[in-house]
């Protein structure tokens, strides 16, 4: 055996390498993902969802309003309204396409922020320790056990107010912007929780120990050796947390926060419940709003709980 | 040793039913256990046969995952939902367990046949209190009233060194030495003909492990209980048991009774596994390994399961899977043994006759 | 049970009750300009009456401490100010009114769930892979999805509107009179059936799918196979050493679940028009009346935290090892 020491490989030789791994481990997943018919059915019902929600009018047209109104009040479905009409006489079936947009983006925009929010706290207590830990879990337990939801209703004017009504971020209204930012404020304590572990974890492990004796500082750390980590957890909660964020979203517009001028589903809902859909009978008003939130929460929690299986393996039991 | 007949004259309970009173405490006859998984069947347990008399206490040696656990579990039929005893008989006391449906075979466990788990620390119960778990099979399987149950319970605290007041403890309060006796006492509750302990020891540090063999021992010999004592560390086979059968890959290797097997062991896998053990006495040498791993038992090579591994391994041995003969009492399942030789191994191959496995361990002994 | 594991319990729910205190004033005093819009939403003040009214209600006085103290102390003296919409109602008053018909809706209907819910999941779970199992796990799946209020709203369709069996909403007839004490519970049972399977199956749905994993969890523990060997029956293996084992998870997961129930039930409420205190956070959210709404966040999260205490007595009732 010769007794060279071979050259250290070249920067891009590495990256091109970490892309190969990537590319092997990623297709892996792949194969390991396709097995679980119940992750690939709520992968189906997402995509299909997705892409109603980015091109509704492709589908239907621009959104119905109260002048553009296509039908009578309160029609049963029939031939020309497949889902039939609501009080004003707006189209159902275009209502409840229009709502996915609606829906979906509030909660993506929600889930980000309570991710982000959720993230940065969990893997700052999870680094540091010692009091700045006790100090940020104190804080996180103190949101898991308040109910968040009435405090979601007492925030959303103080925010409306905040902001101003005339507010707008891609093109979404100053509602729905209270809405995006009244979840996140809320909903990011489960998120915390979880990081925070995997992050203490994490800690124990000798190359962060390595890591620190070359000299890297913590934010360096946290970033480039935790954060990669954590991903996997991230990911599979990220996707369950988009759950919970339509979840949310769809009860407070329920309730009478959202905007009728951008309807998403709870808020086509509330409009039903205002109009005493459920007392007449007009159960086409509800079902296909209903439907929808039910069929994608569903699929995210499919898709979510086959992740976290894939991603996060329990330790099996022996023997 | 105990006598076989005096032991049986211990007993307390009447035999079951079906009982042959001349028959022999526990025959294995070619048990095979298999496990369902994903991708394919596993033979974790390939044709394994022995005998155990009353008074008896044999140990079973091997590598983890030679099947030594999933035989005692197919005995009682313990196995997890994917597995299966597909061939082979199991008779105790004459009656065969195999073909008895679920519900029959209930009527063994405990009560013939009671089992003394692996580190007690997660085998007990944590939320009820130690003499409950022990009173509980009296009181359930024996019929006894609660407080006749109690009572016997603190009786066997007792017996196995542990003072009656503990009984009232919860298992996090015990060290693991009592938990282990309280194990004892608990498999004790029904007076089985047969304990069998599944490392009993492994997680107990080496002054606890002698006090627990100990009680064995004392116990086997006060109760006249037959043991069969699961472990891959030879040292306590030795010191506590009366047979010793090695298995490897699902099969026997070499059986017999433990002095003879260990002052001259056949199979080169005993060999090995004594030579691996470090000899106090001697002069210091480097510790021999065995090189390889045990086969994958999806796919376990067909003839000996250790030829792979195996210095001495010759053509036929990757062929054909070698008998089981016995000489001086000693059965050994190996092709350096012939039928008609005389219990010494037949020469030592030449590379002439050496077979293809001969190569991997050549690699790895270069 | 040791006393200091309920002392410390016990002071850490305090300490969170005045945190809430403490959050309320936040939100209410130091949020931009709130108490002067909240308080004067006249527009035609003129600078004096504004000073004046200030000073009335302490507004001129440093935030911290007099204001928090004075806040704290009116709280804690029960004084929780006055409705906005009820003009000259004290909050009080006006909560506690809607206060018992959600807690009976909320407590019967988490009794239903933690009986029927614990013991589907403890079956489905323990017979893993069965039909029984996958058909009750596809329902609770799916019961588990569905907001509260879209529960609601078709058991009203099939069952009030539909069949006629109950009532729309409300908790009593309005304007009915009752002959006899049994005839008012009859009707009030007839309103109350609907609202009460609604928050029920959102439950079952929840608590049977988490029940279900953890008997699972529990099934592969050694001490279920030490049971199994000592030849107790099935059934016997899992009431008397799965299931109480499986329990403890649970505890802890219906106390940490009370908040979301909470936020159920007030949409139950609504879709039910059932006179409780979602209806009434609902509305004085609409009418931006902020004592009111300030009154059931205090109420509602007390009540969660003092929830959570029982909650984890009971869990140290059940699980020997956190009481040294």
């Amino acid at each position: 055996m010769s007794a060279s020491v071979p050259a250290a490989p070249s920067a891009a030789h590495l990256r091109a390498e970490r892309w190969r791994l990537r590319a092997r481990s990623i297709r892996a997943f792949g194969r390991r993902y396709v097995r679980r018919t119940d992750g690939v059915v709520g992968l189906a019902i997402l995509v299909l969802f997705a892409i109603v929600a980015i091109v509704p009018q492709l589908f239907v047209g621009p959104l119905e309003t109260a002048t553009t109104a296509t039908g009578r009040s309160l029609e049963a479905p029939s031939g020309t309204h497949l889902f039939g009409t609501d009080e004003l006489g707006r189209d159902l079936l275009n209502l409840t396409l229009h709502g996915a947009r609606i829906s979906m983006a509030i909660g993506l925009l929600a889930t980000f922020i309570t991710i982000v929010v959720g993230a940065i706290i969990g893997i700052v207590a999870g680094y540091l320790g010692g009091w700045a830990d006790t100090v940020l879990m104190r804080f996180t337990d103190f949101f898991l056990v308040l109910p968040t939801f009435v405090l979601a209703i007492i925030l959303a004017p103080i925010i409306l107010d905040l902001i101003g009504p005339e507010a707008q971020l891609f093109g979404i209204r100053a509602t729905l912007l209270v809405i995006v930012i009244v979840i996140g404020v809320t909903s990011w304590a489960t998120t915390a929780r979880i990081i925070r572990s995997q992050t203490l974890s994490i800690r124990e492990r000798m190359f962060v120990d390595r890591a620190r004796v070359i000299g890297g500082g913590s934010a360096h750390i946290m970033r480039r050796h935790i954060l990669p980590n954590v991903v996997n957890l991230i990911v599979a909660n990220t996707v369950l947390t988009f759950a919970g964020a339509v979840f949310t979203e769809t009860t407070l517009s329920f309730i009478g926060l959202g905007d009728p001028f951008q309807p998403s589903w709870g808020q086509v809902l509330n409009a039903a419940q205002s109009s005493g859909a459920p007392g007449l009978g007009a159960w086409w008003y509800i079902a296909p709003p209903a439907a929808c939130v039910v069929l994608v929460i569903l699929a995210f929690t499919l898709v979510g709980n086959a992740l976290d299986d894939i991603l996060n393996p329990k330790s099996a039991p022996r023997r | 040793m105990t006598e076989p007949i005096v032991a049986m004259g211990r007993r307390q309970w009447p035999l079951p039913r079906q009982a042959d009173p001349d028959a022999p405490l526990l025959v294995v006859d070619e048990l095979r256990t298999h496990f369902r998984l994903e991708s394919g069947s596993v033979k974790a347990v390939d044709g394994v046969s022995f005998t155990l008399n009353y008074g008896e206490a044999l140990g079973i040696a091997g590598e983890s995952g030679c099947g030594k656990t999933t035989t005692a579990l197919s005995l009682v039929r313990l196995l997890p939902a994917n597995a299966t005893v597909v061939g082979g008989s199991i008779r105790l006391m004459g009656i065969d367990l195999v073909p008895k449906s679920e519900a029959a075979l209930r009527r063994y466990r405990w009560r013939e046949i009671s089992m003394v788990f692996q580190g007690a620390m997660n085998a007990l119960n944590p939320v009820r209190r130690i003499r409950d778990q022990i009173a509980e099979p009296i009181e359930h399987r024996l019929g006894q009233s609660p407080a006749a149950a109690r009572k016997r319970a603190g009786e066997l605290l007792e017996l196995v060194g542990i003072p009656r007041k503990r009984g009232a403890a919860y298992p996090h309060e015990l060290s693991g030495g009592m938990r282990q006796r309280a194990m004892i006492a608990m498999a004790l509750a029904c007076d089985p003909a047969i304990v069998i302990g599944d490392e009993p020891t492994t997680a107990l540090d080496v002054m606890v492990q002698a006090q627990i063999l100990e009680l064995l021992e004392d116990l086997r010999h006060k109760l006249g209980l037959s043991l069969i004592l699961i472990t891959h560390d030879l040292s306590v086979i030795a010191e506590t048991c009366d047979r010793v059968m090695i298995m490897y890959a699902g099969r026997v290797a070499e059986e017999g009774p433990v002095h003879e097997v260990f002052r001259r062991p056949r199979h080169p896998y005993t060999q090995k596994l004594l030579a691996a053990f470090p000899n106090i006495a001697a002069d210091r040498r480097a510790l021999e390994v065995i090189p390889g791993a045990p086969p994958d038992l999806r796919n376990p090579p067909p003839g000996c399961r250790f030829a792979p591994r195996c210095a001495a391994a010759m053509a036929i041995c990757t062929d054909v899977v070698p008998p089981e003969l016995t000489f001086e009492g000693v059965r050994v399942a190996c092709h350096l043994y012939r039928a008609d030789g005389d219990g010494l191994p037949v020469e030592a191959p030449t590379l002439a006759t050496v077979g293809v496995a001969v190569d991997s361990t050549a690699e790895g002994a270069a | 049970m040791g006393g200091r594991y309920l002392a410390r319990r016990g002071a850490q729910a305090l300490l969170t009750i005045f945190a809430i205190i403490l959050l309320n004033f936040v939100l209410f005093r130091m949020m931009p300009g709130s108490p002067e819009r909240v308080l004067l939403r006249n527009p035609y003040l003129t600078q004096a009456k504004i000073e004046q009214v200030r000073a009335e209600w302490g507004l001129d006085k440093p935030l911290i401490p007099d204001q928090l103290v004075a806040y704290t102390t009116s709280t804690l003296t029960g004084d929780l100010g006055y409705s906005l919409k009820f003009r000259g109602i004290p909050v009080t008053d006006v909560i506690g009114q809607r206060f018992w018909p959600t807690i009976l809706l909320i407590g019967l209907a988490e009794a239903i769930a933690i009986v029927v819910g614990l013991a589907i999941g403890a079956y489905a779970g323990w017979r893993r892979g069965g039909r029984g199992d996958r058909i009750g796990s596809g329902i609770s799946l799916v019961l588990y999805s569905m907001p509260y209020f879209v529960i609601g709203m078709p058991l009203i369709i099939i069952f009030a509107a539909g069949f006629g069996w109950f009532p729309t909403s409300g908790m009593l007839t309005v304007g009915a009179t009752y002959p006899s004490i049994v005839e008012r519970l009859v009707d009030f049972g007839r309103h109350l059936a609907l609202p009460l399977a609604t928050v029920s199956l959102g439950l079952i749905g929840a608590y049977s799918i988490l029940m279900r994993s953890s008997i699972i969890e529990t099934r592969s523990e050694d001490y279920v196979t030490t049971a199994r060997a000592k030849g107790l029956t099935d059934g016997r293996v899992l009431r008397a050493h799965a299931f109480p084992n499986a329990l403890l998870p649970m505890v802890t997961i219906i106390a940490i679940n009370l908040g979301y129930v909470v936020a159920g039930a007030i949409t139950a409420e609504v879709v039910f028009n059932w006179p409780g205190l979602g209806t009434l956070t609902v509305d004085a959210l609409s009418a931006r009346d902020y004592p009111v709404l300030e009154g059931v966040f205090l109420l509602l999260s007390i009540t969660v935290v003092i929830a959570n205490l029982a909650a984890d007595l009971v869990y140290g009732l059940l699980d020997p090892r956190v009481r040294t």
